[in-house]
């Protein structure tokens, strides 16, 4: 592939409250591999209004920082945001921009793309080098099906799954540059009002050792509070599917799925999940999978290492004392 | 294979489909174990339009044919029978007034029923079933106005009708012949519901007793003439069983569904138990019996809307519908084994369900009166 | 209010759709075409929007003569004007070019009207390739702000306010009219079609609008091509667990999970 005269991989680092979110750390990784090919660097854009913590914590990872302070950026706004990723893409001349496949990561590659007439790949789970060609695997219908896509434009945009890419190992940090970007009042069209915080709960499940997932089947919030005490008891994290998150047993921070987050613990206990493909496409590289649904037909256990046929307000409590038991011993 | 219906009406029954399937089917389980009457299924069918299928055009109703209206139905049964029978009986407690009801009482029914609100038919007494004539409740004639006194039973939609068909006898010594029909708004002084009945099947539908304490209603409720009662009643349920064959095919249909759907599935000695041609005849069976009733009911319909007589073909519909539809669950419990015994599994609701299609709306055996009479005619 | 919702038609989400064995083509055989779920969501956050503070709605889609239906099941429940947009020429265009194709479109319908629309509503993203760019762009090629995510949406005097959702709650954010919205599930589920409201829908004309009524439209090439279609590596089913009670059942799983390391 010819990258003619662009070298360095931009990657849109998004922070949450000063702090850098992990899908964008985790889109350094690719980025890496692609500055491997292009023989330039990996650049982090980091946009707000204080980057201390977030240059800082990308500066280890990369081979510089961007840092673009201005309290034009101070409530997330991405019409300013768009504005600066636009103004480093011009300065810098990356061959690729990646960000991750967040709401703003998509809205600012789409806006991108539209201005500077991009290709551009969104929700990317994997980055392949084959021969000559740079090719992205993007799930499609809801994740039954993927394709390998290759971007024709130079700079390519790119989102990348959360979960998808490991974090680069730190090493010696980066120099971090300060660059400005003047956003010109008539560009910003969106103003945010007030920003509310309904879940104050940090949940990580994409890097969690085990998730234990309540499903529709648990049909009720309390009977929901099984699924919490097994999570609890084996140190894991709280997962749900779509219904139980209407139902609001649960925020949606635990969604496991294509719209929640892509997961891999080394154990994963499904209790009254179906198995829609939506699910499954979310929670399929996981290591061990325990699942309990008493539709025998459920199509969870076609994905599942021990499935066991059974009502899991019945199965639950009795797997709970089991698990105490053993720990106990 | 199912009814011949417009292109416009596949569309409709896209849509009732669809609405069935996310609204109704899965729902109704629950409800069929509590009894509880589902307002909310019920308050989005009105929504959607599904309860005045039946209200004339001229009235502000559709303008569907009927055989267009019973595959729409059809779908509501195959997901709910109980839903259906609902919907029905609402169309059977306006017959009466559509047959023979004043100008002003049919734009009055046919209007609660565009707002949203459903009709109840009493006729049937704790007295008299099979055989009407055997009414204790008296309408008395008193100025300006008529007078009820009286208990009726079995009632579906008793407890939720905007308003009732009442039968009542005017005089008492003519038979069947002092028997005259009355427009009864809910909320008229004197009117009340009573015992509601915890029945078998339908549990969806609400069944129960309607009582009238000197209930005064205007003189111009009257529907027709005094002691044309019976007449109206019987005209009223010649069009309504074709409706109630139509519902009774719904649950077949279901039936046969779950039994194909489960028995590929099901692996018995190494294949799906339906690789056996003992079930798979199980099956034709079902299905010629299936698309005879569905075609009977859509002959009888045809009948009525080229005003051609039906009184025959309508009983024929009835009778025969509700009869293959507890042959055809049945059927399907045994094709699915233990678990069609099982409440956990869809099967055993159909049986629940279909029996009361052979007692309600003329018993069986009144059908077959009819047909006989029809068919033989006097010597 | 003068609303415009953009819609795609896509193959039944609630299907769990395959390869055709041994190949690299999609199977749609039997799968039906449905209106985008986001999309009927954008719809019905229209209509809502329109019966409140008055208005029209229309409703438009890029795509080949079948995707008439899918303006037609608009018609039903809470448009009330649909056009199609179909040319040979557009086919293969990719998010970046239907959203020129659109942004052509809207200006041809505001002259026609003699009115622009003040509002743009179109679905988060599509179910069957949930990329998710279609608004953003489209609101960069017509010059206009955008809101994505929308849950909720009020008029306010120089424009809207819409409820953002965010990964930790919500944002309240407003613009100037006209502007783009993208809308994600709100509280509330689409209307079902009335029975008369469909058979309305079915007797109402829905022009077609090709290349040549657009003028000079050109949507370009797409910038991404797709080099290889396949499915994810299937896991291997495990054992099932039946005992006689859900406690034995329960027993053995955890004896099973022991014995692979995981307590």
């Amino acid at each position: 592939m010819d990258w003619g005269n662009r070298k360095d991989i931009l990657v849109f680092l998004e922070q949450k409250e000063g702090k850098a979110v992990n899908v964008g750390l985790e889109a350094l990784t690719p980025a890496r591999t692609l500055a491997g090919l292009t023989g330039g660097r990996v650049l982090a854009l980091v946009v707000g209004t204080d980057n201390a913590a977030a240059a800082e914590k990308a500066a280890v990872c990369c081979d510089g920082v961007l840092s673009v302070e201005g309290s034009a950026f101070g409530d997330g706004c991405a019409d300013a945001l768009t504005c600066a990723l636009e103004a480093m893409v011009n300065k810098y001349v990356p061959a690729a921009v990646l960000a991750g496949n967040t709401p703003l990561g998509r809205e600012l590659t789409a806006r991108l793309s539209a201005r500077l007439c991009l290709g551009s790949v969104q929700d990317a789970t994997a980055l392949k080098i084959e021969g000559d060609q740079v090719l992205w695997t993007v799930p499609v219908y809801g994740g039954t099906v993927l394709n390998d896509v290759a971007a024709d434009t130079l700079p390519m945009a790119v989102t990348v799954r959360s979960g998808a890419f490991s974090k680069p190992e730190a090493s010696v940090a980066a120099a971090v540059t300060a660059e400005t970007v003047e956003v010109p009042a008539d560009a910003v069209k969106a103003r945010v009002l007030e920003a509310v915080k309904e879940i104050s709960e940090a949940v990580n499940l994409e890097e969690a050792k085990v998730i234990v997932t309540g499903g529709r089947g648990m049909g009720s919030k309390e009977n929901f509070a099984l699924v919490e005490e097994l999570a609890q008891l084996l140190g894991g994290v709280v997962g749900a599917t779509r219904p139980a998150i209407e139902e609001a047993w649960v925020s949606r921070a635990h969604q496991v799925g294509q719209s929640g987050k892509i997961v891999a613990p080394a154990l994963y206990i499904a209790c009254g999940v179906s198995g829609a493909t939506q699910h499954v496409s979310g929670m399929s590289g996981s290591g061990y999978v325990v699942a309990i649904n008493k539709d025998e037909d459920a199509p969870i256990f076609d994905v599942a290492d021990v499935g066991i046929i059974g009502d899991a307000m019945q199965v639950l409590p009795v797997m709970i004392e089991e698990i105490r038991k053993r720990k106990a011993e | 294979m199912a009814y011949l219906i417009s292109e416009e009406a596949q569309e409709l029954l896209g849509a009732v489909k669809d609405f069935c399937e996310k609204e109704v089917k899965e729902q109704c389980k629950e409800y069929d174990r509590t009894g509880e009457w589902p307002k909310e299924i019920y308050d989005k069918a009105i929504e959607m339009q599904l309860h005045m299928l039946e209200v004339p055009e001229e009235y502000g109703g559709m303008g569907l044919s009927r055989v267009d209206v019973a595959a729409l139905f059809e779908e509501m049964a195959k997901a709910d029978a109980g839903f259906a029978t609902t919907i029905s009986a609402s169309g059977l407690g306006t017959k009466p007034v559509l047959i023979a009801g004043s100008e002003e009482l049919k734009k009055r029914a046919c209007q609660i029923i565009v707002d949203g609100g459903f009709g109840a038919f009493c006729l049937t007494e704790p007295g008299a079933g099979s055989d009407a004539s055997a009414g204790k409740t008296v309408a008395v004639k008193d100025g300006d106005s008529y007078v009820l006194n009286g208990r009726k039973c079995f009632i579906t939609n008793g407890g939720v009708a905007s308003f009732y068909c009442v039968t009542a006898m005017t005089d008492k010594s003519a038979g069947v012949k002092g028997i005259s029909m009355f427009f009864v708004e809910a909320g008229t002084p004197g009117l009340s519901t009573g015992h509601e009945e915890d029945k078998m099947g339908i549990r969806t539908s609400n069944t129960c007793d309607v009582v009238f304490e000197d209930c005064r209603i205007p003189a111009s409720n009257l529907i027709g003439a005094e002691g044309k009662g019976f007449s109206i009643a019987m005209k009223t349920l010649d069009q309504a069983r074709t409706w109630m064959g139509c519902i009774a095919t719904g649950i077949a249909q279901r039936a046969m569904e779950e039994a194909i759907a489960y028995t590929k599935e099901r692996v018995q000695f190494g294949k799906p138990v339906l690789k056996n041609q003992a079930l798979q005849f199980k099956v034709a069976d079902m299905a010629i019996k299936i698309e005879t009733a569905r075609q009977m009911v859509a002959h009888s319909l045809t009948r009525m809307d080229q005003g051609l007589t039906y009184s025959k073909e309508s009983a024929i519909a009835k009778c025969y519908a509700s009869d293959i539809a507890m042959e055809v669950a049945s059927e399907a419990i045994q094709m699915f084994g233990g678990y069609g015994y099982s409440r956990e599994y869809p099967v055993e609701k159909l049986l629940r369900d279909a029996k009361i299609f052979q007692i309600f709306e003329g018993t069986n055996e009144v059908q077959r009166i009819v047909v006989a009479n029809n068919t033989i005619g006097r010597f | 209010m003068e609303i415009l919702v953009c819609l795609k038609q896509v193959p039944d989400d609630s299907v769990e759709i395959r390869l055709k064995p041994g190949t690299e083509e999609v199977n749609l055989d039997g799968v039906a075409n449905v209106v985008n779920a986001f999309d009927t969501y954008a719809l019905e956050m229209a209509a809502r929007l329109k019966e409140a503070v008055g208005g029209s709605v229309t409703a438009v889609t890029v795509g080949p003569e079948g995707a008439k239906d899918a303006v037609k099941t608009c018609l039903a429940v809470g448009a009330n004007q649909g056009y199609l947009i179909s040319d040979p020429a557009f086919e293969g265009a990719d998010t970046l070019g239907r959203s020129k194709i659109l942004a052509a479109a809207i200006k041809r319908l505001e002259t026609e009207a003699g009115k622009p629309f003040d509002l743009i509503f179109c679905g988060r993203e599509a179910t069957d390739r949930a990329t998710g760019q279609l608004g953003p762009q489209l609101a960069e090629t017509l010059g206009v702000g955008v809101i994505t995510d929308l849950v909720d949406i009020e008029q306010t005097a120089g424009g809207i306010c819409a409820k953002q959702e965010t990964e930790e709650g919500y944002r309240r954010v407003e613009a100037a009219t006209p502007c783009v919205v993208t809308v994600n599930k709100p509280a509330y589920d689409p209307r079902y079609p009335t029975i008369k409201n469909k058979m309305a829908a079915r007797k109402m004309p829905i022009p077609v609008l090709s290349a040549a009524e657009l003028g000079q439209v050109d949507p370009g090439q797409p910038g991404v091509h797709v080099v290889k279609v396949y499915e994810p590596a299937k896991r291997q089913a495990g054992v099932k667990i039946k005992e006689e009670t859900c406690a034995d059942s329960a027993i053995k799983a955890v004896g099973m999970m022991a014995e692979a390391k995981l307590l």
